[in-house]
């Protein structure tokens, strides 16, 4: 793409700092998310005893938190309107979260539903953001 | 918010680019400032202010809002 053009694109092309940012997100998120499948599988088939499961857990749990940190240094450090963009369709994303987990547990409650199905409410949200962050590229060009 | 941004930089013969280069945003931010759908932030403001030698207000027109 010629760089000289007027055309309403350029995130992909975004900063440096960007891209080492989203590399580093991808890394956290990645261990989080195998650390989360093998620590869940773990408990299903008990191939740990509690003190491994603990363990398990709260590795987890600290790259899950390295992922946020990871995430919340990339909102720093970007540019302006990216970061716009980001925060808002993080908010849609918490709307839905909040109404939506709340309407799951109604129904969990009522016995409609089973509490295993409450991750399509995690899954919801993150939808949600990517789809906020796509429409919010797509109303700032 | 209105402003002469596309003006100007077309003036000094600078893409959108090359000004977002010394702004240090992205292209999409200054082509979202140029077509008034992204106010900066104020700091930000400044910045363009500094770069083309004039006051926020000489760029900017406040009592204007051309967002679609």
């Amino acid at each position: 793409m010629d760089s000289t053009d007027d055309s309403p694109t350029g995130f992909c092309s975004g900063p440096q700092r960007d891209r080492s940012n989203h590399r580093r997100i991808r890394l956290w998120a990645f261990f989080w998310a195998f650390s989360f499948i093998a620590v869940s599988l773990g408990i299903k088939k008990e191939w740990f005893a509690f003190g491994g499961t603990l363990a398990g857990v709260i590795g987890n749990l600290l790259f899950g938190l390295a992922t946020v940190l990871a995430y919340r240094r990339f909102l720093q450090e970007t540019d302006e309107l990216r970061r716009k963009i980001e925060v808002e369709a993080l908010a849609l994303a918490f709307g839905v979260g909040l109404v939506g987990g709340l309407s799951y547990w109604l129904l969990m409650v009522s016995g409609a539903v089973s509490a295993t199905g409450f991750a399509f409410v995690f899954s919801a949200m993150l939808i949600t953001q990517s789809v906020g962050v796509l429409i919010g590229r797509r109303r700032y060009s | 918010m209105k402003n002469r941004l596309k003006v100007l930089r077309a003036e000094r013969d600078w893409t959108q680019a090359d000004l977002a280069h010394r702004l240090e945003v992205s292209r999409q931010t200054v082509n979202a400032i140029e077509k008034g759908k992204y106010d900066p932030s104020l700091p930000l403001a400044f910045r363009i202010s500094r770069i083309f030698g004039m006051s926020i207000e000489e760029l900017f027109d406040p009592n204007s809002d051309d967002r679609s």
